[in-house]
Formats: C-alpha cells, sequence, structure tokens
C-alpha cells in the first residue's frame, strides 16, 4: 500500500467526492504505465475452475496491460525488424502451417490482414517475441481474467447484466470471415478495449489450464470440465464465456495458429 | 516387404553389435568423433533443438538443449522434491533403460529437465543423481529459469501448475526425440507398458 492509496480516500471525503472506492486505485497511479497501457489495479482473481487444494482466490498484484490488442500494423514492424518471425522464414517448431496464413506476404499483410486489425494466425511462441521485443510480456490467466472481469463502469463486470449480456452475446456468434479494426467498443473500467467481442487472446501461462491437484488426474478434469455434470465444479455455473475461455485455452498448443486468436502484451509495473 | 525390413534390421543390429565390440561404449556416447560434423547441419524446422534457454546440469556447467544432439534423448520434466509421480517415472526410465538390448546401451541419453527453478539447484540435481543412480553416460538432468521452463514445456505438450506449496502438479509425458532434436514418439501418462517406447527407441538406435 502506497501513502497515495491510504489517503486518497479522506481526501475524497473531506471534498465530499467520497464515490467508488476503486476509482481512488486509477487516480492514483504510483508507477506510470507505458504508453498504450493503461495501469490495472491491485486486486483478486477467483480462478473459475478449482482444483481441490487450489485457492479459493488468487491475487493480482498490479500491472500494465496494452489498452488494445496488438495490430497487424504493429506486427508488420516486428517482422521487418525481426526476419526469423516472418512467414516464409518462421521456424515450424514454434508456429504451425497457419502461421500468419491471412497475410499476403512476408512484408505485406495485404487486404485479408487490415493494418489496424488485431493479428490473428500467431502462435504462442510469436506473440511472446513479441512481448519481449517490446520489453513486455503476456499477461497470465489471473492478469487477463481479472482485467476482463471489468464492465464499462466497474471493475466487477459480474454484477452488471448489461455488461454481461453484451459479453455473452459476442461468445455465441461466430467470428465473422474479416475482423474488424481495433478500439471501436466502449472501453472498460481500466480504459482497456477489446478484451470481449474481438478475438481471442493468448496468455502466458494457457499450459497450466487443465492440471490438476493430483497429477495422476491430468485427464479428469478434461471430462469435468466438458461434461454436462462437471460444470458443478465450477465456480459460477452461469459464467460460460469464462467455461468457454477455459475449453479454448486448453486445447491449444503452443504453435498453434487461428484465425480467431491473438494477443496483447502485459508488464509489470 | 516385412521380410526384408527384419532382415534389414537384423543385419543393422548385427553391424551395431559388431562395431560395440570393437570399440569401447564410450566413445560413441561422447560422440566427440561426430559432433563437428553435426554442428555443421542446420537444425531440422521441428528440432527442440532450436530453443535458446541455457540450462546448468547436475555438474554446475551451463548447457544449451543443442548439446543433447547426436544420439537419440528420451526426455521428461520432473522436480527432485516431488514424492508423488516423479520418482515412479524415473525408476520406470531406469528399467526401460535396462531392459534395452546390450548393444543400445549407451546410445541413447536420458534427460530430466526440472520444473523447479527455485529448488532444484545443480547440487540438488547431483543428490538426485547419487540417491536414484542415474549414471553419467546416459543420464542428463537439467534445471533453468522458469521462462525456459514453459517453453520447453510447450514444446513438449507438458501441462503443469505450481501449486501454493510450491509443488508441481503435472502431466507425466515421456517424449522420444531422434538424434536431431526432432519428437518421433510421446508416451502420455506412466503406462505401465513401455514396450512401445522401448520398440522405438531400438528402431532409433539401429540407424
Amino acid at each position: 500500500m502506497t501513502p497515495c492509496i491510504r489517503t486518497m480516500p479522506k481526501i475524497l471525503q473531506i471534498l465530499g467526492l467520497a464515490t467508488i472506492s476503486a476509482w481512488t486505485f486509477a487516480v492514483c497511479a504510483v508507477a506510470l504505465p507505458a504508453p498504450g497501457m493503461v495501469r490495472i489495479a491491485d486486486g483478486t482473481y477467483r480462478p473459475f475452475f478449482r482444483a481441490a487444494g487450489d485457492p479459493k482466490e488468487v491475487p493480482v498484484k498490479a500491472f500494465a496491460l496494452d489498452i488494445l490488442p496488438v495490430t497487424n500494423g504493429e506486427f508488420l514492424e516486428f517482422v521487418r525488424t525481426h526476419p526469423q518471425w516472418q512467414k516464409s522464414r518462421v521456424k515450424h517448431l514454434f508456429a504451425d502451417e497457419s502461421y500468419l496464413k491471412n497475410w499476403a506476404g512476408d512484408l505485406d499483410p495485404g487486404t485479408n490482414a487490415p493494418l489496424k486489425a488485431p493479428v490473428t494466425f500467431v502462435s504462442w511462441f510469436a506473440a511472446k517475441a513479441y512481448a519481449k521485443s517490446h520489453g513486455k510480456r503476456l499477461p497470465t490467466v489471473a492478469e487477463w481474467e481479472y482485467a476482463a472481469l471489468a464492465g464499462p463502469t466497474r471493475p466487477d463486470g459480474e454484477n452488471d447484466p448489461e455488461f454481461k449480456r453484451r459479453v455473452y452475446q459476442w461468445y455465441v456468434t461466430p467470428s465473422p470471415a474479416k475482423i474488424g479494426p481495433v478500439g471501436l467498443d466502449q472501453p472498460n473500467f481500466w480504459g482497456v478495449h477489446d478484451l470481449h467481442g474481438l478475438v481471442w487472446e493468448w496468455v502466458a501461462d494457457f499450459n497450466t489450464a487443465l492440471v490438476t491437484g493430483d497429477a495422476r488426474g491430468d485427464n479428469g478434469l478434461d471430462r469435468q470440465l466438458f461434461c454436462g455434470a462437471g460444470s458443478q465444479g465450477a465456480r459460477d455455473v452461469e459464467n460460460f464465456p469464462a467455461f468457454m475461455r477455459y475449453g479454448f485455452r486448453s486445447s491449444l498448443k503452443a504453435d498453434y495458429c487461428v484465425h480467431n486468436l491473438g494477443f496483447r502484451c502485459a508488464k509489470d509495473l | 516387404m516385412k521380410t526384408k525390413c527384419i532382415l534389414a534390421s537384423a543385419t543393422l543390429l548385427l553391424v551395431a553389435a559388431a562395431l560395440a565390440t570393437e570399440e569401447p561404449a564410450t566413445n560413441c556416447v561422447h560422440r566427440s568423433c561426430c559432433a563437428p560434423i553435426e554442428a555443421a547441419k542446420p537444425l531440422a524446422d521441428k528440432s527442440l533443438y532450436q530453443l535458446d534457454t541455457i540450462w546448468t546440469n547436475d555438474a554446475g556447467k551451463t548447457v544449451k538443449l543443442d548439446s543433447l544432439r547426436g544420439r537419440p534423448q528420451v526426455i521428461a520434466m520432473f522436480f527432485a522434491s516431488c514424492q508423488y509421480t516423479c520418482p515412479l517415472l524415473v525408476s520406470r526410465l531406469k528399467q526401460l533403460e535396462a531392459g534395452l538390448p546390450a548393444t543400445f546401451h549407451g546410445k541413447v541419453g536420458f534427460t530430466l529437465v526440472s520444473f523447479d527453478s527455485q529448488r532444484d539447484t545443480p547440487a540438488a540435481l547431483q543428490i538426485y543423481r547419487t540417491q536414484h543412480a542415474l549414471s553419467t553416460n546416459s543420464w542428463t538432468l537439467l534445471e533453468g529459469d522458469a521462462d525456459g521452463v514453459l517453453d520447453l514445456a510447450a514444446v513438449l505438450g507438458v501441462k503443469f501448475k505450481q501449486d501454493t506449496q510450491g509443488n508441481f502438479t503435472h502431466s507425466n509425458l515421456i517424449t522420444l526425440l531422434n538424434s536431431e532434436g526432432e519428437i518421433v514418439y510421446q508416451q502420455v501418462d506412466l503406462n505401465p507398458d513401455d514396450s512401445n517406447l522401448a520398440r522405438r527407441i531400438e528402431q532409433l538406435t539401429a540407424h
């Protein structure tokens, strides 16, 4: 806790502005995030699905998150300076055959991959390398889910029926063939765009999604996640989007390149 | 066709046996004769040896995975303080090694890579080697930073997670790499029947 955060509510009260306490976190940015990023304040992530012995709540330390998903235009700059990540040169240990499939050429995204649209058909390794080249990293599951929980007006979007309805809508709508530009939606409480509604996003620890408390029972959770009865083990059986994200992550492999899977970067503060 | 294959492998076996009797096995283990030639060739597109993580072995020496190049490797991830499946995994691999025909001994390596960047120091790995009587000729024990562990797990398809006590829950995946570091076979879980894996090793080392 910084003195700033402790004293701020008092100041606000004096000013007669005792509103949402979380506002003070936003106002009180102790460490300024890099341009294009916002600070996501300390919080708690409640895992959607827990194995026996897993903590009920995971503390999330304040971090910086990209406001927008990485675009084709930004990725083009990256492959220009990191030729080993160009479409024709990539090592297939790190990206499958679909890598940048919608691009016209090594240095030409072409009409199917507009510069302002999120880059997709990128592997976990490619996303990680991009982040590293910017002195950033991929967000963890906990960080991503915590940031994505926020609705437009409050950090706990699960208590905002209208926000929940809109998120649901996207998850049940198939992705269009051509994905639109980033940043057109209403930003969430933290000022972050497109966490829902545009593309799925890679996280650093995607490959921890399906491990149970018992190493011998790895496949058990698979069944729990996908059989109807198993959903009773989930924290919030109504949270269908979280359920889908877990299912999706657990189906990924680090070299997979998928048409509706992109990424954004995070950074320690 | 089948008989031809069997004949061919039988011939190879004989050649291998003849070679093995002519030269001491240690020659093959260190591969000093072949290393420069192998290194000159670029790594295959899907070779795991392209990972550039710097690992430390139990002797405290820093190595890259491509130092394993030159002979097939059976690779698994573990952590030394694991009380459950890792000891079982290691004893299975030892049994597998012991069960290989004598002519293959030393021609396949066994590599254990730790999940535990914090506790599995080279000294801890050295103790582990002694406790489990893992020969220095065949067995490589490695530890590295958390990011390297994540990358390796990702290419192998190993899922893992650290719990609040600092232990790791993980899948028990045994992977066989050819001498160039490409995955040729994977065995999921502690399958009580290792005969497929053993057969694959024999096929690889016979070539």
